[in-house]
């Protein structure tokens, strides 16, 4: 008896110190974030062409009838035949809610997919598209829309192809008995080049302006007219790409710690790192396939996250599963309705747009205020 | 060139009968199975105990074409502690990277108690011998704990969580390496000598046979270097673990190991107890150092270094 209470504190102790992180700045980002995507969504199911007050969105959402009705969400999720339902439920429901789970979809895989890249390259500047994803995707975008028009309805999976295709090139570039952070950057920066060049090339064949707009909304990242069929598209990939990456948050931390104590700790550094990134390149893709190319969120996220809960990816990568929403989504609010509010146009901007307007300032806010941005 | 320059001076060498081999290219007894232990407590422990040996090795880097190290045989006893001293530049990190297999030689074996260690998982390596590197970097936010906890991720699988067996060892660990009160610091809050002591720490909760620390003394104070000396000493008396050091201070070999292996222009030089490798003409040789050796001194070979001499 002596001998088991004796032993309890000490089995006990190191469960009780991992309570106290959780209990600390993590639950705090996190509720933090449930309750911006909570408030993004709420104006955003309020808003529209069709007008209903917060309180009449706010019922239509919490509307029973729908939530707990299968067929609803059979129909949601595996494309069966809508029910009957009420107007305002249906317009809620149907077409205003998709797309805020279209944006936490791919908040949540553009933060994890950044905070990945950032470890495999050790380098704070990575982001999802460092690797060529995001040139690779747009070069097929834009060859689909202008020389290959027959293929648009495949442009979601022929983005998210091209994505990963010049990843493999970038790796394939970079390796020279193995690969290493540097040599993979530099290889993802000679492809970018390449192939940014021979996009902005293929506008000139745009011959007219709406190819050239639609082509823009992908190359910056959209969510407009965004339904049921992207979220059926984005949530597999995301569930897989997310759930790998919290499995692999452990060699991720061994990663931080150098190629050289990884591997005199038995990690083979060359196969977790192609792993790693090819998780990384998955999340990347099922982002794009539904909003484009969303620049900023994959870069800003991950160093916000880092600042609140550390360098633990374990955290980390929890952290970016609730900032990366937060963020996409009130982005998407101020693509939404951003320009109604400020000139009273009824015109929806690209949610890229104003991810690079608010991640801008505050890149420069960060690096205003930490010394050591550097440092991973 | 220097090939010949060493066989020359073995024959003129009185105690060439440590160096029997023609090229003297080897750092190990000529006749050793295994060496005689030097004292009572690693004999104790010797039993189980695992040498670590190198034969006909040809280490070079992708970018060189000559080989960087040449050795016909190197060993590192079961249970001792061998320490490399040579100049900057003399092949010892090279020659103690390869041992620990993080670098490919071009010819030649490397076997952990008879095994092949090129041929080992690198996970069961890694359970095996442990290498400290002379460059590490961690991130900021960093425990000293965390750090010590990922020395357990080679006994880990990929879906296992940390275990009671993990737990004590990293307790042992922390306790062996006198970090106990850093435990919840973070790395970026330590000083130079602390933050060695906390990558010891991570290495030891490795649990290894062998070890192997490339310069864990270099760029610390005289404190956390005996620090970090009495901590390797510790663990080669008490758990008989087999201990390679590369060391910059050849005082500082003298003193704490048993054996040494003097380098030079990538190849051994000499190899034996410290009274016997540490004379004035090594230090002339070798380091280009004109100096006095007291090997009378209790407490090991005591060097007085007079001044450099010219090349």
């Amino acid at each position: 008896m002596r001998e088991e209470t004796a032993s309890r504190p000490e089995s006990t102790a190191p469960r009780e110190r991992l309570l106290d992180h959780v209990d600390g700045a993590l639950a705090t980002l996190c509720l933090g974030s449930v309750l911006v995507v909570v408030a993004g969504g709420l104006v955003q199911v309020s808003f529209g062409s069709y007008s209903m007050t917060p309180i009449q969105a706010w019922q239509a959402v919490f509307n029973p009838d729908v939530i707990f009705d299968l067929r609803a969400w059979e129909a949601f999720l595996l494309d069966a035949d809508l029910p009957e339902m009420e107007q305002r439920s249906l317009i809620v429901w149907n077409i205003r809610l998709p797309r805020v789970f279209v944006a936490v979809a791919v908040g949540m895989n553009l933060a994890v997919s950044g905070a990945i890249f950032q470890a495999v390259t050790r380098n704070e500047l990575a982001s999802p598209f460092i690797l060529g994803v995001s040139s690779g995707a747009g070069l097929l975008i834009l060859l689909t829309l202008v020389v290959f028009s027959g293929l648009s309805a495949f442009l979601p999976l022929v983005a998210s192809v091209g994505g990963a295709v010049a990843f493999l090139i970038v790796y394939a570039i970079a390796w020279k008995n193995g690969t290493s952070p540097v040599r993979l950057v530099l290889a993802g920066v000679i492809v970018g080049t390449v192939f940014q060049s021979l996009q902005t090339g293929l506008f000139f064949f745009a011959d007219d302006i709406g190819v050239v707009q639609s082509a823009i909304a992908w190359t910056t990242g959209s969510l407009t007219g965004t339904d049921w069929e992207q979220v059926r598209m984005a949530l597999p990939w995301t569930i897989v790409a997310m759930g790998l990456s919290l499995l692999g948050a452990r060699q991720l931390n061994v990663l931080l710690l150098g190629e050289q104590t990884a591997r005199s700790l038995g990690m083979s550094v060359e196969k977790v790192r192609f792993a790693l990134s090819g998780v990384a390149v998955l999340a990347a893709a099922a982002s794009i396939a539904v909003a484009g190319i969303v620049g900023f969120v994959g870069l800003i996220v991950p160093h916000m996250v880092r600042n609140i809960v550390g360098s633990e990816y374990r955290k980390l990568i929890v952290g970016c599963l609730f900032a990366g929403p937060a963020l996409m989504v009130a982005a998407d609010v101020g693509a939404r309705l951003g320009l109604g509010l400020l000139v009273g146009a009824s015109v929806q901007i690209p949610v890229g747009i104003v991810t690079g307007l608010v991640g801008g300032p505050y890149f420069l806010y960060l690096m205003r205020k930490q010394e050591a941005l550097g440092e991973i | 060139m220097q090939g010949n320059e060493r066989v020359g001076r073995a024959d003129s060498d009185a105690d060439a009968k440590r160096r029997t081999n023609a090229n003297g290219k080897t750092a190990a007894p000529s006749d050793s199975v295994g060496a005689t232990p030097t004292d009572d407590v690693t004999a104790k422990s010797a039993a189980d105990a695992v040498e670590l040996q190198g034969k006909d090795l040809e280490i070079g880097y992708p970018a060189t074409t000559e080989p960087v190290v040449e050795c016909e045989r190197v060993l590192l006893p079961a249970g001792e502690v061998t320490a490399l001293v040579g100049p900057n530049g003399s092949g010892k990190s090279t020659l103690l990277k390869a041992m620990a297999n993080q670098l490919a030689p071009d010819a030649g074996t490397i076997r952990l108690d008879g095994e092949h260690v090129q041929s080992l998982d690198s996970k069961e390596l890694a359970r095996r011998l442990g290498l400290l590197s002379q460059e590490h970097d961690s991130p900021a936010s960093l425990t000293v704990e965390e750090l010590a906890y990922h020395g357990r991720y080679p006994h880990r699988g990929f879906f296992e969580s940390v275990g009671d067996d993990d737990r004590r060892a990293v307790e042992r660990a922390i306790e062996l390496a006198g970090v106990e009160h850093l435990r919840e610091k973070s790395m970026k809050n330590l000083s130079g000598g602390q933050k060695q002591l906390a990558w010891i720490a991570m290495v030891l909760a490795q649990e290894t046979d062998v070890l192997l620390l490339d310069e864990p003394t270099t760029y610390l104070d005289l404190h956390h270097q005996l620090r970090v000396m009495e901590v390797v000493r510790t663990l080669n008396r008490e758990q008989g673990v087999t201990v390679g050091i590369v060391l910059h201070d050849i005082g500082q070999a003298a003193r704490f190991a048993d054996n040494l292996i003097a380098m030079k222009d990538g190849e051994p030089y000499d190899w034996g107890p410290p009274r016997e490798v540490v004379t004035e003409e090594l230090l002339s040789e070798v380091f280009r150092v004109d100096a006095s050796v007291d090997a009378d001194s209790p407490t090991g070979p005591h060097i007085a270094p007079h001044r450099a001499i010219d090349e």
